[in-house]
C-alpha cells in the first residue's frame, strides 16, 4: 500500500478504536433558520479522520460540548457535498443550547457516523415520496440534497412539508426557489398561515389529496414529530404502497449511539443501531415504535 | 478442556500464589451478607457465600468511570485510560460467570467497548459451584452451568476440588501456584455425584416455556399497570442486577472549566427520565411502562440479537425489590393468562 493510503487506514482504525471519542471539528459557517433552529457547517480538523468519514442519508453523529454533554444529531447535508457536514440543529437545551452560543471558528467534537440510513441505492430508479413534520426536514433533507444531486437517476420525487407557522419552516429560501422546478414536486403547509402566506394551510396528510402515487414504483420516507407517523403511514397505505417500501426515521433519547447505553429502545430494537431508520414492515412489527 | 484434583488445605497457596501477581477479589463477609471485594488475606475469603450483593460486573463496568479527560477550549482529548490492572475474580458461581458472557455480547460484538474490553482481557475468572439457595432460578434459564467464560473453575468434592481448565492462563497458574493430581476415576465420580445433587436440589422452578411470545401477545395485559402501580421507580433491580447494563455519561467541569472529565455512571430503565427526548416528550411516562419495557428487553429484545434472554436467575432483583416484582413473580403472571397478580 501506498504511504497516503497506510495513513487512511490507521485514521479509519482510530476512528473506530474508540467510538466515544468525539474528533475535533470547526465550525465553518453558520445560518439561523429560525427563532431556534440554525444550520452549522462543520468540518473535521484532522484531514484523514476527515477522509475516513463517511456516511449515509438518514445516519446521525454525536455533537460533543465538552463539558456540557454530547447530542445526537440528523447530518442534513448529502454525502455528496464532501468534506463538509451540516447539521440543522434546535436550541433545545444545555447541548444544542451550547453550540448555539458557538462562533464560525469555534471547535466542538464529533463522532459517527452512526445508524442505519435510507436505502438509497435501491430508491434509484423510483419515484420518492418524501414526508416531513416541523424538524423532521432535517435527516431528510440529506437525502433530498443527495437526489437532486443525481437527479437523473429518479423518477418523480414529491416533497410534502408540514410545519406549524411561516415563521417555523426551515430551509424556507431553498424550498422557495424550488417552487418554480418542474423535477421536484414540492408541497409546504403551515397549521397557522399569516398573511404572507400563499402555501397550504392545515395537516401534512392534507396534501395527500394532490399527489399521484404509482404504488409499484414509489418509495416512501416519513420523519416527523412522533404523533405523525400513524397517520402519514396511512396516507401512504391507502395510496397503495407496501409497508416494506415506506421508510421511517425515529427520535430516541440517545447516549452513546452505539447499541450500548440502552436509552433508545423501540421495542425489541435499538434507534440507534438497528434504525432510526426503519422500514415501516419492521416499525408495524415494533412495540412503542408509533 | 483438561481436569485436576486440588487438596483443599492447599487452597491458601493457590490465593497467595495469585496475589503476588494479581489484585484477588473474591466473596467476603459484610455484615450478615457478602460482597466481591480485595482479599487481602486467603482466610477471609467466605467460598460458603450463598450470593452478592453486587454481582462482579462493577469490576468490568464500575458505576462511575472515566471515559476520557478533555479540555474544553480545542476540544482535545488530553488522556483516555483504560484500566488493565490484571485481576482474579475468585468464585463466581456459574450465573455469574454466565452473566458476564451476556454482557460480553454487548460489549464486544459490534462496536467494541475499549474500557470493558481492557479489563475482561486482564481479569482471569476462577469458578466455583454452589448449591442451589432460597430464590435461585437459575436451572430455569439454563445458566445453573457453565462450560467456559472461566479460566479455571472448582468443584467442592468435600475434602477436595476437581478443577476444570479452561485457559492457556489458568493452566500455567495451577502450575506455578499450587500442588494438583492427575483425576481418578473416583474423582470424576464424586464429581457426577455432586453435579446430579446440585441438580435435584432445585425446587419450584419457574415455567419459562414461550416467555418471548407470551410477552408481545400479552403486551396490552392489565398486569403491567399492576406491576406499574407497585414499582417505586427506585433501580434497585438494575444495579444488583449482573447483566444490565445501561448508563448515562455525563461531563465534569474542574473548577477553573478549562479541562475536565466525562464520565459514565450505571443508569436503569425504571427511572423516569430515561426515554424522555426534547419538548418534554416521553416515550415511558408511566412507571407501567417502565417495568413493561426492562422485562420486555431481558426476555424478547436482547434475545432477538443474541438468542439468550439477559437474565441468569440470580435473584438478586427479588431481594432489593421493596415493592415484591422480581421476574418469577412477572413470568408466574404471564403464565397464568394476566389479569391479575
Ligand atoms: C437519531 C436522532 C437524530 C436527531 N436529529 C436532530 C437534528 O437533526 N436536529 C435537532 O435539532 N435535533 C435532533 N435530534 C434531537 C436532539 O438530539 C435533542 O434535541 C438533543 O439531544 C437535546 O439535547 P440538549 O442537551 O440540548 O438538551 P437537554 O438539556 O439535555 O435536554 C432537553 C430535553 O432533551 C431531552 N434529551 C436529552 N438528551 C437527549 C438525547 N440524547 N436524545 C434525545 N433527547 C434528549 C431531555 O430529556 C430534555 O427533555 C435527534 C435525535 C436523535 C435521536
Amino acid at each position: 500500500m501506498n504511504p497516503t493510503a497506510v495513513r487512511r487506514l490507521a485514521a479509519y482504525e482510530q476512528l473506530s478504536a474508540n467510538p466515544y471519542r468525539p474528533w475535533p471539528a470547526r465550525i465553518t459557517s453558520i445560518t439561523e433558520l429560525t427563532d431556534k433552529e440554525t444550520l452549522f457547517e462543520l468540518r473535521l480538523i484532522d484531514d484523514d479522520v476527515r477522509d475516513a468519514f463517511k456516511f449515509e442519508s438518514g445516519q446521525f453523529v454525536e455533537v460533543s460540548i465538552f463539558g456540557v454533554g454530547e447530542a445526537p444529531i440528523s447530518i442534513s447535508s448529502a454525502p455528496s457535498k464532501q468534506g463538509f457536514i451540516e447539521l440543522c440543529v434546535r436550541n433545545a437545551g444545555d447541548v444544542t443550547g451550547a453550540l448555539h452560543s458557538r462562533q464560525c471558528g469555534d471547535i466542538v467534537g464529533l463522532r459517527g457516523p452512526f445508524g442505519r440510513g435510507f436505502p438509497f441505492e435501491e430508491m434509484k430508479g423510483n419515484d420518492v415520496l418524501l414526508v416531513a413534520g416541523g424538524l423532521g426536514i432535517a435527516p431528510l433533507k440529506s437525502l433530498i440534497n443527495h437526489i437532486h444531486d443525481t437527479r437523473h437517476e429518479f423518477g418523480k420525487v414529491t416533497i410534502l412539508y408540514g410545519s406549524r407557522s411561516p415563521e417555523e419552516v426551515l430551509f424556507a429560501r431553498q424550498f422557495d426557489m424550488w417552487r418554480h422546478r418542474d423535477d421536484f414536486d414540492l408541497h409546504l403547509t403551515v397549521d397557522q398561515p399569516d398573511e404572507t402566506w400563499d402555501g397550504d394551510v392545515g395537516l401534512v396528510t392534507n396534501l395527500f389529496e394532490r399527489v399521484d402515487v404509482d404504488p409499484a414504483k414509489t418509495f416512501g420516507a416519513i420523519c416527523g414529530p412522533p404523533v405523525m407517523y400513524k397517520y402519514v403511514v396511512a396516507e401512504m397505505r391507502a395510496k397503495g404502497m407496501e409497508a416494506d417500501r415506506i421508510y421511517v426515521s425515529f427520535e430516541r433519547r440517545m447516549k452513546c449511539g452505539f447499541g450500548k447505553c440502552g436509552h433508545c429502545g423501540v421495542g425489541h430494537q435499538y434507534a440507534c443501531i438497528d434504525g432510526p431508520v426503519f422500514n415501516y414492515w419492521e416499525a408495524m412489527n415494533l412495540q412503542e415504535a408509533m | 478442556m483438561f481436569f485436576r484434583v486440588m487438596d483443599k488445605d492447599r487452597l491458601p497457596d493457590l490465593v497467595r500464589g495469585l496475589a503476588a501477581e494479581y489484585e484477588v477479589i473474591g466473596p467476603i463477609a459484610k455484615g450478615d451478607e457478602f460482597v466481591f471485594a480485595i482479599v487481602s488475606d486467603p482466610t477471609e475469603l467466605r467460598l460458603d457465600y450463598d450470593t452478592t450483593i453486587l454481582p462482579p460486573k462493577k469490576h468490568f463496568m464500575p458505576p462511575t468511570e472515566s471515559l476520557m479527560s478533555f479540555r474544553v477550549q480545542d476540544s482535545e482529548v488530553v488522556g483516555e485510560e483504560l484500566d488493565r490492572t490484571p485481576r482474579v475474580l475468585f468464585g463466581l458461581h456459574p450465573c455469574d460467570i454466565n452473566g458476564l458472557m451476556l454482557m460480553d455480547n454487548v460489549f464486544l460484538q459490534g462496536y467494541e467497548d475499549p474500557y470493558y474490553k481492557a479489563r475482561r482481557e486482564s481479569t482471569l475468572i476462577v469458578g466455583l459451584n454452589c448449591m442451589p439457595h432460597e430464590g435461585c432460578f437459575c436451572k430455569a434459564w439454563g445458566t445453573d452451568e457453565v462450560h467456559w467464560g472461566f479460566d479455571i473453575f472448582l468443584s467442592d468434592l468435600g475434602d477436595r476440588y476437581f478443577v476444570s481448565v479452561r485457559s492457556v492462563e489458568g493452566a500455567d497458574l495451577l502450575d506455578r501456584c499450587v500442588e494438583t493430581r492427575q483425576i481418578t476415576p473416583e474423582d470424576t465420580a464424586e464429581f457426577q455425584r455432586v453435579a446430579s445433587e446440585f441438580q435435584a436440589s432445585f425446587e419450584g422452578q419457574p415455567d419459562t416455556s414461550q416467555v418471548p411470545l407470551l410477552l408481545d401477545a400479552k403486551y396490552d395485559d392489565p398486569i403491567w399497570e399492576e406491576l406499574g402501580s407497585r414499582c417505586l421507580s427506585c433501580g434497585a433491580c438494575s444495579m444488583v442486577c449482573p447483566t444490565c447494563y445501561c448508563f448515562d455519561v455525563r461531563d465534569r467541569l474542574e473548577p477553573d472549566g478549562q479541562e475536565g472529565t466525562r464520565e459514565r455512571v450505571w443508569d436503569s430503565c425504571l427511572y423516569i427520565d430515561f426515554a424522555e427526548v426534547a419538548h418534554g416528550h416521553n416515550f415511558r411516562a408511566s412507571r407501567a411502562a417502565r417495568v413493561k419495557n426492562r422485562y420486555y428487553h431481558k426476555q424478547w429484545g436482547y434475545l432477538s440479537k443474541f438468542e439468550r434472554v439477559l437474565c441468569v436467575g440470580c435473584g438478586r432483583c427479588a431481594s432489593a425489590c421493596k415493592a415484591d416484582i422480581n421476574p418469577r413473580i412477572v413470568i408466574e403472571a404471564l403464565q397464568a393468562g394476566g389479569g391479575s397478580l
